[in-house]
């Protein structure tokens, strides 16, 4: 065995864990850490900038962690990334430079998503019949979210389960044809897609003067936020509205939380009251720091999200978010994005300059 | 504790509403009220300060405004006079900039307004400052007048403490009724200015109002620019768009944009003995208003071949960037604030990989960082609060290529050069945009009558009023005595 | 929390005597602490090992330090396992027997003798100065700490070669410590007196112990652990203020 296998190996045993000690994600975490810094030489440099070499880290909390930009910047991968079997790319920023996840294989993701999915979305289900409301992998090869939705279906979707989507964007006819199914049947149903394509069904509905109770057992999956892609809701207003438009309770209405430069996702237990708890499973923890001194806020006081997660067995374990959240004890609140800070005097700032620089001189 | 801002002329017995802004120091906070107007108030602002403009504040001769405006500074200089003892208290709760470099900033913006130094802008921009007073003869013949608009809008920005005085003053010296809106960042300075004004000269009561409203009222805007003769704008190219849109063509519209400006180190700065001082100086520039303002440098250019190498330039500063943190530390970041520098410096990091002999200084407090390049040496902005790349060059030209597409944002440099070296390099610095050359230490601090932007602060405010000869000779042919 | 915890220390000749009670003493506090030696490898990872019970890290490298190519393969060994270096204690010196009876007398005394105490004291500082810099002022930051003698103020035996030797090497700290200390790393000395036991004081005859004894306030003569209390303040963020100074060891000896 080489020793990708090995380190996949050893992944792949920690995630079957049932019962788990402090000390076993510590090892794991370490191992991964020595295998990363060895292979991935990016993240090994910037490792050795921050006097942070396997040497001198011994716990996974002084684990350096890489700002998601990084992705956009070098390849951070333990294998030569032209071989990846799959490279997920974060969605378009104001540069146009995407991220780059590179996976080798998609084992340890797949893994990771299912064993999480099934406990944290299905609940006592083994398959429900499923609509989703994104495009399907083909359409989309690069997106992690598409790759995870169409597995989502593979694995839990019964037989009839599908894609309700057109190159308009929602294809209302068919979504309204399943959930007048799901009433008639009575056979629980899941709509599991990106948030904005919920908002976008949510206003469809309104205009045409439709709501549906669907059958109990029925769920609903929303991730990513609105994205400038629909109206932004406040996210009381949006649950309410799934709510009261599908006949699906708040608590049966989950979101995801996940990154494209994750192998992991985080759930919330149904959306009762904002901002839900999130958590995930126990291959990957998340520390709430302060962005200038990396050093963990109390519990209960905001910070930025670094998440450190063993699926990430190629590229690098843990990761700064450009998320503001709290830690509470049951998992953490995501209170959203770090928005670009502003001008506070007449100097100009970097995103103003980058604009400037993008216009024609006049 | 709760502190008035903003200044009003009397308008009789308005109820108006107030707006309140709260600013959080470490040792307590502040609530600032401040008037916000409703239309038809802001009319009557408008037409009192016309009004007082004409009547009252023209009626003044410049040399008795430059004095009412000298005993005002003198006043705001003493530290024993209440005004500059709130300002010393309560400049730095607001802006969150260290006590120490709040009245240190103070005492050295001020200074540059007393009585001499504003005889030395009046001439600099008007040649002959009794233009402002009467016709004046012209050498080809005639007689021309400076006349200043009825009335001037500002709109001030950023938290830099103090800013709106240089657009205020100049207001006040061509005479012209003044109504400035403050910064939400910083809205106590102007309002205390004008009480100061008003305690010395009463009878300017009524020649200039300070106010604040919510930024994109496009109405307000729209009515109270076609009410004004000139607007002075300060803040990002696209909040001055916007402002320009509600610009009727009639009134004219001074822009001032976010600028970036930069330090040039020669060789001839950096022996064993110099060295040292040069980028001691260079680092004061850096901390002073934590890079906020627009004569904040970004970057350094260093040129190589003196005794002491660019990248050891690189990291002295870095340990005068340490120096300074502990004599005056930064202000509070926000958590905003705190996640784009240090995704900043992270990034920077990763970037080792490509440049290995890229160097990211900082502590770990990421109180400051300094990012030594020497690979790709390039032009772009810092995420400001302390930060600085240091990057060398052989000779000015590289420099020359790398800013020069950029030459509607270039402001000052500070620069550590010889004399010929100054020369010929402002010389050639002129011609791709930059518009203010001066030391080391000094950036932040420009001296009386400069141009900002390379614009004059009085001329651009004034319309000339001319008297032809053959008026005057022609007048004569009326002239009761004529024979 | 240890004083040292996550802090990168390099101690020469640390080994054994006084370099290994510094080495123990940094680890105390949570230090990796890279010991340094020149022959004897069992004794150095007796050392790093006892390092590592005592709560830090410890890793013992091999390396003539009067040897420029030593150190610099040394410093790259080292940097490339630790990621960086913090502190330095330049503690290593040539073997010198301190026998006030059998010592040389001036007139006896080569230049060769000078300069293998020189090359001993000051060379190996100057070298391992020119190695770690790099890193150091990259760090901005950094303490090097030279261990000198209290001979060097009061020379009550005239060892010729090693206290010239010594009084070098703090001349050398102090011009260090002024051309350093704009790129916040401080140069300081630690001069104790006669310590005992160390390989080199076992000779030193009872009567001359019991003569500094008698003239000593604290009235005994020091240990290698007292070495090790003013070396972790010069050390640390406790002294960030002081720069080319020399703390005297020695119970009072030398005031």
């Amino acid at each position: 065995m080489d020793q990708q296998q090995v380190i996949m190996e050893n992944v792949l045993q920690f995630m079957q864990k049932d019962h788990l000690e402090e000390e076993d994600f510590n090892e794991q975490a370490l191992r991964l850490y020595s295998y990363q810094y060895q292979f991935n030489l990016p993240y090994q440099a910037f490792c050795r900038q921050r006097g942070k070499t396997p040497r001198m880290v011994k716990a996974w909390r002084d684990i350096p962690a890489v700002p998601v930009n990084a992705f956009k910047e070098v390849a951070l991968s333990c294998t030569d990334p032209e071989k990846a079997e799959a490279v997920f790319m974060t969605s378009g920023t104001t540069k146009g430079i995407r991220g780059k996840h590179y996976h080798p294989n998609l084992h340890i993701y797949d893994r990771s998503m299912i064993l999480n999915f099934k406990q944290r979305f299905m609940g006592n289900i083994e398959k429900v019949r499923m609509g989703v409301l994104f495009p399907t992998e083909k359409e989309m090869p690069n997106s992690s979210l598409a790759h995870y939705l169409a597995l989502a279906v593979k694995e839990f979707g019964k037989e009839g389960s599908g894609y309700l989507m057109n190159e308009s964007g929602v294809d209302m006819d068919r979504l309204l044809d399943e959930l007048n199914r799901a009433e008639e049947t009575g056979e629980p149903y899941a709509l599991i897609g990106a948030s904005y394509s919920f908002v976008h069904v949510l206003e469809e509905l309104e205009r045409r003067g439709k709501t549906f109770s669907l059958p109990k057992g029925s769920r609903i999956l929303d991730t990513g936020g609105f994205k400038n892609q629909s109206k932004e809701l406040e996210l009381n207003d949006f649950y309410d509205l799934l709510s009261s438009s599908l006949g699906v309770s708040r608590t049966e209405c989950i979101n995801m939380y996940g990154m494209t430069e994750l192998s992991t996702q985080f759930y919330d237990d149904g959306n009762e009251s904002i901002p839900a708890v999130k958590s995930g499973p126990h291959w990957i923890r998340t520390r709430v720091i302060h962005p200038l001194t990396g050093e963990e806020m109390p519990k209960g006081e905001r910070g930025v999200l670094v998440h450190c997660d063993l699926g990430n067995f190629n590229s690098v374990t843990t990761i700064l978010t450009e998320d503001i959240g709290i830690e509470l004890e049951s998992g953490f609140l995501l209170l959203g994005r770090v928005q670009g800070a502003e001008a506070k005097g007449c100097s100009i700032t970097l995103a103003e300059f980058l604009k400037a620089a993008k216009e024609p001189l006049k | 504790m709760r502190e008035i801002a903003g200044y009003l002329p009397d308008i009789g017995k308005e109820k108006f509403e107030t707006k309140i802004l709260t600013f959080q120091g470490k040792d307590g906070a502040i609530e600032a009220e401040i008037p916000l107007l409703n239309e038809k108030q802001m009319d009557m602002v408008i037409a009192k300060v016309k009004k007082a403009s004409n009547e009252t504040l023209k009626s003044f001769s410049s040399a008795e405004i430059v004095q009412i405006i000298d005993e005002a500074i003198e006043r705001l200089l003493d530290r024993r006079s209440p005004y500059r003892q709130k300002a010393e208290k309560l400049l730095p709760i607001v802006t969150g900039y260290n006590e120490e470099i709040v009245r240190l900033g103070l005492t050295s913006y001020l200074k540059t307004f007393r009585k001499h130094e504003l005889q030395r802008f009046l001439v600099e921009d008007l040649g002959n400052p009794l233009l402002l007073d009467d016709f004046q003869p012209r050498v080809t013949g005639g007689y021309s007048k400076a006349v200043g608009p009825e009335l001037i809008t500002h709109i001030w920005a950023g938290n830099v403490p103090a800013l709106p005085l240089w657009s205020l003053i100049s207001g006040l010296l061509v005479k012209a009724g003044n109504i400035g809106k403050v910064a939400s960042a910083e809205p106590f300075f102007a309002g205390w200015f004008a009480q100061v004004l008003v305690e010395i000269e009463p009878r300017l009561a009524d020649c200039f109002a300070v106010v604040w409203w919510k930024g994109g009222d496009e109405e307000r805007e729209f009515s109270l620019f076609s009410q004004s003769g000139v607007v002075v704008g300060y803040g990002g190219n696209q909040s001055l768009q916007f402002l320009q849109s509600r610009i009727p063509i009639t009134t004219r519209f001074l822009p001032f944009g976010h600028k970036i400006s930069f330090g040039i180190l020669s060789e001839s700065s950096l022996d064993s003995r110099k060295a040292w001082q040069s980028v001691h100086q260079a680092a004061l520039d850096v901390i002073r208003y934590d890079q906020q303002g627009c004569y904040s440098p970004h970057l350094f250019y260093v040129q190589r071949g003196g005794k002491v190498s660019p990248r050891e330039v690189a990291r002295m500063m870095a340990n005068e960037l340490e120096n300074y943190q502990k004599r005056f530390p930064r202000r509070p970041l926000s958590m905003e604030e705190s996640a784009s520098l240090s995704s900043w410096r992270q990034k920077e990091e990763m970037g080792i990989f490509d440049h290995p002999n890229k160097e990211v200084l900082g502590n770990s407090a990421n109180d400051w960082t300094v990012v030594y390049e020497e690979n790709n040496i390039h032009f772009t902005p810092s995420c400001l609060n302390r930060v600085v790349k240091v990057m060398p060059f052989e000779n000015i030209e590289e420099i020359l290529s790398l800013v020069a597409p950029h030459r509607h944002l270039l402001q000052t440099i500070g620069m550590a050069a010889n004399p010929k070296e100054l020369f010929d390099w402002a010389e050639s610095l002129g011609k791709v945009g930059v518009t203010r050359i001066t030391a080391l230490g000094k950036m932040t601090s420009p001296e009386a009558g400069w141009h900002h932007d390379g614009r004059f602060n009085l001329l651009d405010l004034v319309n000339m009023v001319d008297i032809e000869s053959a008026a005057e000779e022609s007048s004569e042919r009326f002239a009761p005595y004529v024979d | 929390m240890g004083k040292f915890k996550g802090k990168v220390v390099l101690v020469t000749g640390a080994s054994r005597g006084i370099g290994a009670s510094i080495a123990r003493a940094f680890a105390e506090e949570e230090a990796f602490v890279i010991v340094n030696y020149l022959q004897n490898k069992e004794a150095a990872e007796k050392v790093a090992a006892s390092c590592r019970e005592l709560g830090g890290d410890g890793w013992a490298i091999q390396g003539d330090v009067t040897s420029e190519s030593a150190v610099n393969g040394m410093m790259d060994q080292i940097i490339l396992e630790a990621g960086k270096i913090d502190v330095v204690v330049n503690n290593a010196f040539k073997p010198y027997i301190f026998n006030p009876d059998e010592r040389k007398m001036l007139w006896e005394l080569k230049w060769n003798d000078y300069q293998e105490q020189i090359d001993g004291a000051l060379r190996s500082a100057h070298y391992i100065t020119q190695a770690v810099l790099p890193m150091m002022k990259k760090q901005t930051q950094g303490s090097i700490v030279n261990i000198i003698s209290n001979l060097v103020e009061r020379p009550i035996v005239p060892y010729h070669e090693y206290n010239t030797a010594k009084t070098a090497l703090m001349g050398y700290s102090r011009n260090l410590a002024a051309e350093l200390g704009p790129f916040g790393i401080r140069v300081n000395c630690v001069a104790p007196g006669l310590v005992y036991p160390t390989s080199a004081s076992k000779y030193t005859k009872e009567e001359m112990k019991e003569m500094i004894i008698a003239q000593t306030p604290l009235r005994r003569i020091a240990l290698p652990e007292d070495v090790a209390g003013p070396v972790l303040f010069l050390a640390s963020d406790w002294s960030g203020f002081m720069t080319g100074q020399t703390l005297f060891v020695d119970g009072g000896f030398v005031m």
